[in-house]
Order: structure tokens, then sequence, then C-alpha cells
């Protein structure tokens, strides 16, 4: 009884998991949330809130302070109704930065004073990537690559930003087409035993592998049509000349709205200022 | 015939190569980042690496194309649409990435040469997990404040990031870098090059193996690399500073509240006036 339900936990996870679901997630994260404060912000304001927020705190090592950022970035990533994926992903990404560190230093001889120094060293990443969460998944790919265009970034990497969210559900969708035509053909391993669990690890690995290979050819033959129809509109000449850019970016605006949030997180940095400085 | 002397791409073609590297590494890191990793004691069991990827376009087309592509396709997928961007620190994955599959690519003068693809493969990966490593233990022994007073930490962080290191290159290294580069390098060999307009490289069209400039260039990349991540997990100057106003900073906490206060109260009012003016327009 027992087993039988253990089994049917094991396979309501692995059905979760599945590369539809990845892309829903993906693209929920993308464009499913342009309806929050933080995505109707202007993205060149976002960007300086995130250099601030992203830089000051690894410089910083007063707790209180690191608290008081800490609490700033979980409500703005409450606000931006982030996928739940990138939340899970960045419990686990903290923890494998700095909480294994914590119990190797234990094992190697430290005591209770190893605690303080890490948990400001987990402090600083967790504020970190909240920031870049509630900046980079809150905002609409589009925007974010205007803003930092406008901040003179290479054209390239706010035409790779747009480019790379539009093919990317395409991709997803060819890797698995190919994937289930190498399953039909194939013949898996027997997976009861432990040798069998092996070789059937074995045989998933390089049917992905192989699964590549008519991937990389559709893929150069896809990219090719890009650049051409790029070179059709004169992408290469526009991407640097000035009055194309002036045009592009004519839609940014800067509202009351995202002052306003500048001044208040301006105010809670310097109330946790004002904290650190009182205990 | 200017063309087939160099394998000198044309702009349109490095762009191609550009984008098709971009979108296969990016899908490719996205996946790894999403699979869970098996952690046995110090040694992880990952798919960490579809080096593969990028160190095969490397070698059959413009090496430079392909490794800009293999990094700005792993910033972009893994990092900024999964919001884990790391901000200055990414700098060092990105050049490290760039520095490892150039070399890679460069070493390889004709792809159908097997030894030396697979050559190049492990070195290519090597070379990019090495630097990592090296990184790592720089940043490690320097972000963490009184790092002497922490019993212990120093050696662990030592060995962890020794043991990750030939776990990586030995696991992940052999598995997901070298065995696939063989086999689809001789596979793609003169397939894909027509698809994207070109000529397959051999040894005339080849761009020539290493030379000091591309090893001054590596060094000085890597350099650059780990200054950003040191510089962004450092920070020696602002402490002092912080401690400055700790002590004497009181009142100047306080005004700068004050001030904050007034601006958001001011920018209140403010935009009622502007809804309010607007309301009266209509």
């Amino acid at each position: 009884m027992q087993t039988k339900t253990k089994k049917k936990l094991s396979e309501n996870i692995l059905d979760k998991f599945s590369i539809d679901f990845l892309r829903n997630q993906v693209l929920k994260n993308a464009y499913g949330n342009d309806d929050t404060v933080i995505a109707a912000l202007d993205p060149r304001i976002l960007l300086v809130w995130y250099l601030f927020l992203g830089l000051v705190p690894w410089f910083v090592n007063n707790l209180w302070f690191l608290m008081g950022c800490f609490l700033l970035v979980l409500v703005t990533t409450i606000l931006a109704r982030v996928a739940g994926l990138v939340l899970l992903l960045f419990g686990v990404g903290v923890f494998t930065q700095t909480g294994y560190l914590l119990v190797v230093s234990l094992f190697f001889g430290g005591n209770a004073s190893t605690v303080v120094p890490l948990l400001i060293l987990t402090l600083k990443v967790a504020v970190c990537s909240l920031a870049s969460v509630t900046v980079f998944s809150g905002l609409d790919p589009d925007r974010l690559s205007n803003g930092l265009m406008w901040y003179g970034c290479p054209e390239r990497l706010s035409f790779s930003i747009s480019y790379a969210y539009r093919v990317l559900p395409m991709l997803m969708e060819e890797f698995q087409n190919i994937l289930l035509s190498y399953r039909m053909r194939g013949n898996p391993p027997e997976h009861e035993s432990f040798r069998g669990k092996v070789k059937y690890l074995i045989y998933q690995v390089r049917i992905v592998m192989h699964a590549f290979y008519p991937l990389m050819l559709n893929t150069a033959k896809r990219s090719r049509t890009t650049v051409e129809a790029l070179e059709i509109k004169g992408y290469r000449y526009a991407a640097v000349n000035k009055s194309v850019k002036k045009m592009k970016l004519s839609t940014l605006k800067v509202t009351y709205n995202d002052l306003l949030f500048l001044a208040v997180s301006f105010l809670w940095i310097a109330l946790s200022i004002l904290a650190s400085t009182l205990f | 015939m200017e063309l087939a002397k160099k394998q000198t791409a044309t702009q349109s073609q490095k762009l191609m190569i550009f984008v098709l590297t971009m979108a296969l590494y990016g899908l490719a890191t996205l996946f790894t980042e999403l699979i869970p990793k098996f952690q046995v004691g110090a040694v992880e069991f990952s798919v960490e690496y579809f080096l593969f990827i990028p160190l095969t376009l490397a070698m059959l087309f413009d090496p430079l194309s392909a490794a800009l592509g293999a990094a700005t396709g792993e910033l972009v997928f893994s990092e900024i649409m999964l919001g884990q961007f790391g901000g200055l620190g990414e700098l060092e994955k990105f050049l490290t990435v760039t520095i490892g599959v150039y070399i890679a690519g460069r070493m390889v003068k004709n792809p159908k040469n097997r030894k030396m693809v697979g050559i190049a493969a492990i070195t290519g990966t090597g070379l990019q997990l090495l630097m990592g490593t090296v990184v790592d233990i720089l940043k490690v022994q320097l972000a963490v404040e009184d790092i002497e007073a922490v019993a212990g930490l120093p050696e662990s962080v030592c060995a962890t990031e020794g043991l990750a290191f030939l776990n990586d290159l030995l696991f992940s290294g052999i598995l997901f870098c070298l065995l696939p580069t063989l086999f689809l390098v001789p596979k793609l060999y003169g397939k894909i090059e027509p698809l994207l307009g070109m000529r397959p490289r051999d040894e005339k069209t080849g761009l020539g193996g290493i030379n000091g400039k591309v090893v001054i260039g590596a060094v000085a990349a890597f350099a650059a690399a780990a200054g950003a991540e040191l510089l962004a997990s450092s920070g020696t100057p602002l402490i002092e500073w912080e401690a400055e106003w700790a002590e004497s900073g009181k009142a100047l906490a306080l005004g700068i509240v004050v001030a904050a206060a007034v601006v958001v109260v001011a920018l209140v009012v403010l935009k009622e006036l502007a809804v309010r003016r607007n309301r009266m327009e209509q």
C-alpha cells in the first residue's frame, strides 16, 4: 500500500516536471504578468533601482541594513507575481551557494561563530538574486531590452533578449518532438534491476545527445532565415543608426509612479540605515 | 576566391553563427538550470555542461562568433529569463566560457582529425572549469570577512572547490563534452555548413593554430573576469565608509530618513494634483 502511494507520488512529481510544464512556466514568467505594479514601471528606473540593490549589499556587512534590503526586495518580488518555478530555483540556488558551506565548515571544526558571517553572506546573495528576479522576470522582455538599450548596452544584447523569448517556445517544442520520435523508434532497456536502471539512464542521456544532431541542423536553417529576414530590413545598419534608436525608445516615459517607487524604496533603505546606527 | 582562402565568414554569416549558437546553447543551459542536482557528499552529479554544443560549432565555424554566442545565450536564457542575473559577477562566466570555447575552436585545423577534436574539446572544458575554480577560491577567501576567524573555512573551501573541479572535469567533462563532441563534429562536418552558405573548414581554410596573440588575449580576458568577480564580491573600501557612519552618523541617518519622507509626501501630493488636473480637463 505504502509503496503504491509512494510510486504514485513520484509519478505525480515527474508528471509535473514535463517539458510542457517548463515551457508554460517560462512563458508565464515572460509574458504572464504584465499587469502588475512592477511591470508598469519604467525600465530605466527599475534598472537604476536594481543597480543599487544588486551592488551595495555586497559592500555592507551590517545585519540590520541587509535585513532591511531583504524585506524590501521580498515585497517587490511579491508585487511582481513571479512564477513559482523561478522562486523554487531561487531557494535552491541560495542554499547551494552558501548553505552547503555552513555544513562543510562545521565538519572541518567550525562552531556557532561560523553562523553569523554565513548568515550575512546568505542575506547578501538573497538580496541580489531577489532584486534581479524582480527586475528581470517582472518586466516584459521588450521593455527590458529597451531599457538596456537606453543605457547604451550593445544592440546585440537587446536583440538577443527579444529573440530569445520568441524563439524559446518553438525550440522547446521542436526538441520535444525530436525526443518523442526517437523514443517511438527506440527500444529502451529494461529498468527493473539496478544494473538495468544504470543502463536506462545511459540510454536516456544518449538519446538527448543524439537529439541535438537534427536540432542543430534545423536551427542552422532557421537562423539563416532569421538573419536573412533581418538583413532585408537593414538590421545591421539600423542597429547603429541614432535616429532609429531614438524612434525605438520614444515609448519610454517616466511618470510620478516611477518616482514614487524610487522614493519609497529610498525611504525604506534610509530607515534601515537608521536602524543600523541605533542598534 | 578571397573568401575561400581564409575562413573569414561574412558579417551576416557571423551573425548567423551567433544566433545559432545562442539559441542552442541557451536552450541547453535552461535545461541544466532546471534539472535537479544530485549531491553525494561534496561530489556533485549534475548535467552541468552542455558545453559540447558551442564546442562543436566553434570547431566547424568561426570560433569567435560561436564563443560569444554561447556566452550570450547562457546569459540571456538561463540568467535573465529565469531572473537569476547576478550582476557584475556574471561577467566572469561570460568571459570564461568565451575563452574556453574560442581556444578549443582555434585548436582544430581540420575537423576530420578526431584526435585533435578530442584534445581540443577536453582542453576547452578544462580551461573553462579551471578558471572558474580559481576565481571561486579567490572569491570566498575575500568575500567572507575575517576568514581566519572562521575555523576550518579556508581549507574547506579549497577542498570542496578542488573536488568539484576534478569531479566536473571527469564526470561532466568526459560524458557531456568529450564524447558528444567526438560524435557530433564528424557527423555534422560538411552537412551543416551549406545550410549557412559556407564552405567546410579544412587545412587550407582554417584560421591557423594558437599563437601568442591568442594566449595574451585569453590571459587579459581572464584577468578581467577575475577582477570583475572579485569586485562584485569583495568591497573593502566601502566597509570602512560604513564604519564611519555607524559611529557618528545617527543624526545624518535621521536627516536622510526625514528627507526621504518629505520626498515621498511631495510626490504623492504632486501625483494627486496631476490626477485632479486631468479630471478637470476632461
